[in-house]
């Protein structure tokens, strides 16, 4: 751990970058000079799952696992802490080994770019990514009600980091007791604003029907409905940043 | 006591159970009647109906289903939801959905099939009038074989979100259905159980033998397709929309078939109206939450059925 902590310096910038995680892959294709990315991992490179997934043509994919970068010869692997498997192989093999964290505030997210960036040696890149996102939090004039819920009445903590930059977009997330609801509770107690959080909407699964369902319908006017993204909700990173503008102006002051 | 008085029994336990499950939480529909009368006609009969009438016809269904195939099988183990046509029901309409994109209707078309398929492949494998011994071991091999099928078909998936979807197909759960997935599994299980019903004095003269039945006029091998089929499209229209649901099918024929004289054509009619009250109360239970969580249904039926199979065990050795 102190090792991952202290290796962010390094003298020369790293010529071959694999990342194994959608998240560090979000931080690596913003910040990375042209080139110097030579693998992303599976998800990072999926239109589904990935806003950058168009930033990562051309690149090798691997499946999170170190075994499917080593011929690429990287000299710096980029990974999440939710895998320290991948981390250790990583390091045993004598490769530089970066992990981002899971963040549960800003302070969190900022340092996973600042940590990226001086990794890659491009800490002025990971400054400017620091700066819009900040932008982006800028503090809203009004706290409006909102109930974010995604397929299968799956809802995001009200105190979590989610919650966070949504209060960004003055958008305040209501408690759900045990962070899941039922169409029968939704529609009991119909929310001010209800955000919806698209995601894989033209695949099929049982949680994504969900938010078919005809008692939809039956919201009353009062109800706004409101879509986001899912893909921006994955990693709570920066690239959450222009979501939360955009969701700021749809919701109005 | 005659088949009729338990029907009549039984039913008149129905009636309560359906009332509390339409009613549940009565202070909340009152709340929101006050406040917005068409929002709790929607709430009424956008989602309770249907979630009532699944839970009525497809656990009637799996009593039914369960007896009838205890009564052609004369087997004490034999059921639709524990020996391999559920999950293979389950696995039909898994591939139907995900990966052939089918709507609703095609979703009931592939459960039907895959129930069908594992209905002919355990009496395939256990023969006709098979040992207990050969007919658990078949129907473990299929349940379990269909269960790996359906991990391993949601994994495939396009969506990685399919892969939470394993708990549904193999658990089951009617939370949140809707009035097309009603209004396409219900003519589905009436026909199919209507089918069984009209085999239960056949179902009775077997009971006699085999023999004994062909000499009494019992054409047994069309008997035994006709079972088959009327189990198939019942099981997999239910579990097409509610996921496969373990244990009524296998205990509700024994709490019943003592009380009309261990005659198993006559046990049809009131092991369906048990499986429809045990699996209503069943989803009443579900929805009181445990440690947060609205339990999936084959969770409760499992944790009721299975010492129940235990004691089918202890008590047949």
């Amino acid at each position: 751990m102190a090792l991952l902590l202290t290796a962010a310096p390094v003298a020369a910038s790293p010529v071959r970058v694999a990342s194994l995680n959608l998240c560090s892959d979000e931080l690596a294709l913003r910040l990375a000079a042209p080139g110097q990315l030579v693998s992303v991992s599976r998800l990072g490179a999926d239109p589904y799952e990935s806003l950058f997934a168009a930033k990562a043509k051309g690149l090798a994919t691997n499946t999170g696992r170190v075994t499917d970068v080593i011929t690429l010869a990287p000299d710096l692997v980029l990974t999440s802490r939710g895998d320290p498997n991948a981390a250790a192989v990583a390091r045993r093999l004598g490769i530089t080994t970066v992990e981002i964290i899971e963040p549960r505030t800003f302070a969190d997210v900022r340092a996973n770019i600042r940590r990226v960036a001086a990794a890659l040696g491009r800490r002025p890149a990971g400054e400017a990514l620091v700066a819009e996102m900040n932008a982006a939090l800028a503090p809203a004039t009004r706290l409006r009600p909102v109930l974010m819920v995604s397929g299968g009445g799956l809802t995001i903590a009200p105190d979590g980091l989610a919650a966070a930059w949504l209060a960004h977009a003055g958008l305040a997330q209501q408690r759900v007791p045990r962070g899941q609801i039922n169409l029968e509770r939704l529609l009991a107690n119909p929310p001010q604003i209800l955000l919806l959080t698209r995601y894989r909407a033209q695949q099929v699964s049982t949680n994504q029907r969900w938010l078919d369902h005809p008692a939809f319908a039956a919201l009353p006017a009062t109800t706004r409905r409101i879509t986001t993204d899912g893909r921006a909700w994955t990693c709570l990173g920066p690239v959450l940043a222009s979501e939360i503008v955009r969701l700021r102006r749809v919701v109005g002051p | 006591m005659t088949a009729r008085r338990i029907g009549w029994l039984l039913a008149a336990v129905l009636l309560p159970l359906v009332l509390a499950s339409l009613l549940w939480d009565p202070a909340m529909l009152m709340a929101v009647a006050r406040r917005d009368p068409a929002l709790a006609r929607t709430i009424m009969l956008e989602l309770r109906l249907p979630r009532t009438t699944l839970a009525l016809l497809i656990g009637g269904s799996l009593g039914l289903g369960g007896a009838a195939m205890q009564g052609l099988l004369r087997n004490p183990l034999a059921s639709p939801d524990v020996l391999g046509p559920s999950t293979g029901a389950s696995l039909g309409a898994v591939v139907a959905g995900y990966f052939l994109g089918g709507g609703v209707f095609a979703v009931a078309i592939g459960g039907m099939a895959g129930a069908l398929l594992a209905l002919a492949l355990l009496l395939a494998l256990a023969g006709r009038a098979a040992g207990t011994a050969t007919l658990v071991l078949a129907g473990v091999a299929i349940s379990a074989l269909g269960g790996a099928l359906v991990n391993l078909a949601l994994s495939l998936a396009p969506s990685p979100y399919a892969l939470y979807d394993v708990m549904f197909w193999l658990l089951g759960s009617l939370a949140d259905r809707s009035l097309p997935q009603l209004a396409v599994a219900a003519p589905l299980i009436i026909a199919g159980g209507a089918l069984l019903l009209a085999q239960r004095h056949r179902l009775d003269t077997l009971a006699l033998g085999e023999d004994v039945a062909a000499s009494l006029g019992v054409a047994i091998q069309r008997l035994r397709w006709t079972v088959v089929i009327a189990t198939g499209i019942m099981v997999g229209a239910g579990v097409a929309v509610a996921g496969s649901i373990g244990f009524i099918g296998l205990v509700v024929p024994h709490l019943v078939r003592p009380l009309v004289g261990n005659r198993p054509g006559a046990a049809l009619v009131p092991a369906g109206l048990a499986g429809a009250a045990l699996l209503l109360a069943a989803d009443m239970a579900v929805r009181l939450p445990v440690n947060g969580q609205e339990l999936k249904l084959g969770v409760l039926t499992a944790l009721l059925g299975a010492p129940f199979f235990l004691w089918l065990v202890v008590r047949s050795r």
